[in-house]
């Protein structure tokens, strides 16, 4: 045995050698089982003169552990998987998530207009027959100079009471012109929604 | 130096999947565990067992030892933890066990304790590896045997040691191999040549 290895071996033993040092000598403690026995001999030596009585020095439990972990996988069959999943997912993953979030805000949005439409229903029914009610006798009349435009249908949807109601109990959370424009937009449409009697002026709000 | 950059390495190679360097790791410290769990459980059989139990509860959690601590404490805390589970699980008290007791009394409560469990055989080559080493020790040159004491008994590192013994750290290193050397041929003998060889050694 190569006298230089043997004084390696004991000073790693004792956590003395160079850490660079210990890479090495560890690969070849791992493999050569002459090494080993003799890294063993070093704990029984160390054992011995702490007096660790109550120890069987001729214990087999090395033999016995390492036969239990020899039915084991090796640690790197469990962690390397973890390590190689990551990289294999990154290249599909944010274009799945991306198509997939754009996917369900599509749907968002298209769900929510539809709700805003059906909940308004009745208001827009009132309104839409004046609105077509001023627009036809212009329409109609012989070469209009002017005619008021019709209030496209998305337009006329006006915020519902309950909903003004909530913009202006949590006003303190929503930008002020937002805040004026829903506010200002259900003011307008009260006078519609009572009845529809200036239809003209309604128009033009809704117009600007 | 780092401290424990040895066992850091041959964990570092337990976790890429060398169960060798765990062997190695198991072999350092086998001694120490059983000892540590003889506070709690009666017999160096049952100990055994329990440090078994707590290398490979250690082993299975390997891939979750990042080198915070020292291999050795995190392994401590494991074999505590195996042990308490055990006594618990059966039930028994543990052994109220003095550490710092003189060695004559440690020496006669322990023997005491291990013929109940232990066979012939055992406590005999046990005696026989007790007996090799401690010749050896007795037969090593002053400054031998002061470095290896000093190293072990009282756990001081190289450089503490080239103080105490006025040297370079270089000649501790040297000293301590040496030592090693000269006990590890006669324990080798004793281990090749099987019962009995260590009379005719001595």
């Amino acid at each position: 045995m190569n006298e230089e290895l043997d004084s390696q071996l004991s000073a790693m033993f004792d956590d003395e050698l160079p850490p660079a040092e210990c890479e090495l000598l560890a690969r070849r403690l791992s493999r050569d089982e002459n090494l080993k026995a003799r890294w063993g001999r070093y704990a029984i030596v160390g054992a011995v003169i702490r007096a660790e009585r109550g120890v069987r020095l001729n214990a087999p439990l090395a033999g016995r552990v390492n036969a239990v972990l020899l039915a084991e996988p090796a640690l790197a069959a469990h962690t390397a998987p973890r390590d190689l999943r990551r990289p294999r997912l990154h290249w599909w993953q944010p274009l799945a998530g991306a198509a997939v979030a754009a996917g369900v805000a599509t749907l968002s949005i298209m769900w929510l207009r539809t709700q805003s439409l059906n909940a308004d229903a009745p208001l827009v029914a009132r309104t839409t027959p004046a609105a077509s009610m001023s627009a036809v006798p212009a329409a109609a009349g012989p070469a209009a100079s002017y005619v008021v435009p019709l209030p496209k249908p998305a337009s006329v949807v006006v915020p519902s009471t309950e909903l003004a109601n909530y913009v202006v109990a949590h006003s303190m959370f929503s930008p002020p012109v937002a805040r004026r424009n829903l506010l200002s937009a259900f003011m307008v449409s009260e006078p519609a929604a009572a009845g529809a009697e200036e239809p003209q002026s309604d128009a033009k709000a809704f117009a600007q | 130096m780092s401290a424990d950059a040895s066992d850091l390495s041959l964990v570092r190679r337990v976790q890429r999947g060398d169960k060798g360097a765990f062997d190695a790791l198991v072999l350092k410290y086998q001694h120490k565990l059983v000892k540590l769990v003889m506070r709690y459980v009666r017999n160096p059989a049952e100990a055994e067992d329990i440090a078994q139990e707590a290398f490979i509860k250690a082993y299975r959690a390997l891939p979750q030892f990042r080198g915070d601590s020292a291999f050795y404490t995190w392994l401590y805390r494991i074999a505590i933890n195996t042990a308490k589970n055990a006594v618990v699980s059966r039930d028994r008290s543990p052994v109220e066990y003095d550490l710092d007791r003189n060695n004559n009394d440690e020496s006669y409560d322990m023997q005491g304790r291990m013929k109940d469990s232990e066979t012939p055989e055992g406590l005999v080559l046990t005696d026989e590896i007790r007996s090799t080493v401690n010749a050896a020790i007795d037969a090593l040159p002053e400054d031998l045997r002061t470095a290896i004491v000093l190293r072990e008994l009282e756990g001081l590192s190289y450089e503490e040691i080239a103080a105490a013994m006025d040297c370079p750290v270089g000649t501790v290193r040297s000293r301590i191999f040496r030592a090693r050397e000269a006990i590890d041929r006669r324990l080798r003998e004793v281990f090749e040549g099987g019962l009995g060889r260590a009379e005719e050694l001595g």
